[in-house]
């Protein structure tokens, strides 16, 4: 209301002022009519030229910087003016925290672990994240826009998007996945809005390796239990039934005894297995002289060679080399005990009487050092070693079970090895005899007579 | 895929035949897949659905050539859109081709998995050529959908060396059959799976073919690698 006042109180001046102007030069009613009409014309003038000034403004504002202010206009127009302004900045901060919240989600998105990929009505990629374009191989910029199903054309995903059946994950092989490096996916897709997809995709490779590892160890262990039990279950069935001679009685014990041996030493193979990794590794307090350990293992050794040899057979040629070394080792004696041992028992069971094993102790330059077996051997040929120390892995199951091994000695050497910080290299070709080596790192390894560092 | 046009019933249409194709796609290169890993693992499951999956490429192959009829006859496409019509049509039968060999070599799988000589062969040789003209199939339909010239060219370029493994792995073969004339069946069969692999990059390679002519309007075919590489690149540098 003010401002239509003031123009109409400045039209009324100017209309005033050109009506004294002329009767002040004497003019008569004429020239006052004229002075009025100059007046409002001179009026209209000023008036359009402000509209022009105004209308500039307005097709500038956009460009404009918050807080400049419009150029110098009557009251009526830098009203409507400091209103479009305000209007205009409250719009540019309103989209302005819109694509903040949509950026943050964006990123939150992005952050997940999962891959995902968000489809319009028609199924064309609306936004992916980066785990999505790993798992598929999309491009995130070149991809938009494409349908879905022209890219990732597994049969499953296509056959569910027709079918719009989403109520199962579908797994699929990467389009990226390789024989050496597999990709195993799983995909969810979750159907939101108006015909909208939000499609996830999940690494699943490791997951289905390590059930499959799981089913091949519980075959395995079944297995392994079950062929002795039906010895046992034969033999108890002939006791049952047959009237037998004392000898004959006397031999089937024998071999009775010697399967439930097996079906021991398999089960106190598997605890230990189980007790390795279930425990915490041992710790770098412990210290057992280096020397205490050969000498029980030498022991050992030409034990089980005597055992195995028999009467006629000569015995295994058993040569321990660093006796003499007064160096200590720390961990666990008892596990480092059974490692060892796995690894002579090995050698003198495969190696043929009369063959010859060398068991190494040996410092190494970086202060660590290395244990090693040294058989002569049938050797292993090379497609095997990467994967002896697979629980149940057998070069040769007739002959390794006849010799009495459960199939988890490497295993249980490989555990305890890692425990100790130690790592095992196999040197083997076939008819070269093996050789089995681990090697300590320095920090478990010290010169004999030291005293324990913090243990006082 | 292609820009909009007036009628948007006529881009959905051309769409449609588009997804069609590259459903088919997808079957063949699963087809295909399966066809090289079973020559791993040798499993008889997995073949038997190699020689199933044939049917149902062959009746997708039908269905797109009906589209593809009404489509031309409805709205009587031209320029860009009728050479897109054109390639999706070959390439169809590039595609039923492909899965005709996968197909075959299901069947020399199974014959060798029957005769029980599979250990003694140089399958692993086959190993190579059979993962990049896979690969290749793979990339092909890839590059279709993004009407991508650069990797249409890259498939040109690999089918080569699928081609120079499969030189290498014939006279191989010879040589196992010279040593032992009982490994003849064997060897035929795998001379056979081998050619059905070779094959199948050459298909790989067609596609990769009429990309460029989507693209470009230049047909190809039967050019040099070099005349193909100067062709695309003529185009792609805007005239002065």
């Amino acid at each position: 209301m003010p401002a239509l006042f003031s123009r109409m109180m400045s039209l009324l001046i100017l209309m005033a002022g050109g009506a004294a102007l002329a009767s002040l030069a004497g003019a008569e009613t004429t020239g006052t009519v004229l002075g009025i009409v100059a007046g409002a014309l001179i009026w209209l003038i000023g008036d359009n030229w402000l509209a022009r000034a105004f209308a500039d403004w307005l097709h500038h504002v956009p460009d404009e910087q918050p807080g400049t202010s419009p150029p110098r206009l009557d009251s009526a127009r830098r009203e409507a003016a400091e209103r479009i302004q305000r209007l205009l900045r409250r719009q540019r901060l309103d989209a302005e925290e819109l694509e903040n919240r949509l950026h943050n989600i964006q990123s939150a998105l992005q952050a997940s672990p999962n891959g995902v990929i968000i489809l319009n009505e028609q199924e064309c990629i609306e936004w992916c994240n980066r785990t999505a374009c790993e798992h598929f191989g999309l491009d995130s910029l070149r991809d938009l826009s494409q349908r879905i199903t022209h890219l990732l054309r597994a049969p499953v995903l296509v056959k569910s998007l027709a079918m719009r059946d989403f109520g199962e994950a579908l797994t699929l092989e990467s389009p990226l996945s390789t024989a050496a490096r597999p990709l195993r996916l799983e995909v969810r897709i979750f159907p939101y809005g108006h015909g909208r997809l939000f499609m996830l995709s999940r690494d699943i490779t490791a997951i289905e390796q390590a059930e499959a590892m799981k089913r091949d160890f519980v075959a395995n262990v079944s297995h392994e239990i079950r062929t002795p039990l039906t010895v046992l279950a034969g033999f108890i069935e002939t006791l049952q039934t047959l009237p037998l001679e004392e000898e004959e009685r006397t031999d089937m014990l024998c071999r009775m005894a010697q399967q439930s041996d097996r079906m021991k030493s398999l089960v106190d193979d598997l605890l230990t297995l189980s007790r390795l990794e279930g425990s915490a590794p041992p710790g770098i307090k412990e210290w057992t002289p280096v020397r205490a350990l050969l000498e029980q293992l030498g022991a050992d050794a030409r034990a089980l060679s005597a055992l195995l040899a028999g009467q006629n057979a000569p015995e295994h040629e058993l040569i321990i080399e660093g006796m003499d070394t007064s160096g200590e080792i720390a961990g666990s004696a008892s596990e480092l005990q059974s490692a060892f041992f796995n690894l002579v028992n090995n050698a003198i069971r495969y190696t043929p009487p009369g063959g010859k094993i060398v068991v190494r102790w040996q410092a190494q330059p970086n202060a660590g050092a290395c244990f090693s077996v040294q058989d002569s051997g049938p050797g292993i040929a090379p497609e095997h070693i990467p994967r002896l120390t697979e629980r149940f892995y057998r070069v040769d199951s007739d002959r390794s079970r006849a010799s009495g091994g459960t199939g988890l000695g490497l295993s249980i050497v490989k555990h305890v090895l890692q425990r100790h910080d130690a790592t095992l290299a196999i040197d083997s070709a076939p008819s070269k005899g093996a050789c089995f080596t681990a090697t300590f790192p320095a920090v478990r390894i010290r010169a004999g007579g030291q005293k324990d560092i913090g243990s006082d | 895929m292609t820009a909009k046009h007036l009628s948007s019933q006529f881009d959905s249409d051309l769409n449609n035949v588009s997804s069609q194709l590259m459903e088919m796609g997808g079957l063949v290169e699963a087809q295909v897949k399966r066809a090289i890993d079973s020559l791993t693992h040798f499993s008889l499951a997995e073949i038997n659905c190699v020689l199933d999956t044939e049917v149902r490429v062959d009746q997708m192959e039908v269905e797109i050539d009906r589209a593809l009829t009404t489509v031309v006859a409805r709205r009587q496409p031209a320029a860009r859109d009728l050479r897109l019509l054109l390639a999706i049509s070959k390439i169809t039968t590039n595609l039923e081709r492909a899965g005709d060999e996968a197909h075959k070599i299901g069947k020399r799988a199974k014959s060798l998995v029957e005769s029980g000589e599979v250990r003694q062969m140089p399958i692993g040789d086959l190993r190579v050529a059979a993962d990049l003209a896979a690969s290749l199939i793979h990339r092909a339909l890839d590059a279709f959908a993004r009407l991508d010239v650069a990797a249409a060219i890259d498939i040109y370029r690999e089918d080569d060396q699928i081609d120079r493994e499969f030189k290498g792995f014939v006279r191989k073969l010879i040589t196992y059959m010279m040593e032992d004339p009982r490994t003849i069946s064997s060897s035929l069969d795998l001379l056979f799976i081998a050619k059905a692999i070779e094959r199948i990059g050459d298909h790989a390679k067609n596609i990769s073919e009429y990309i460029i002519y989507i693209v470009h309007g230049t047909d190809v075919r039967h050019s040099k690698l070099k005349g193909i590489e100067n062709i695309v690149q003529e185009k792609q540098t805007p005239p002065l």
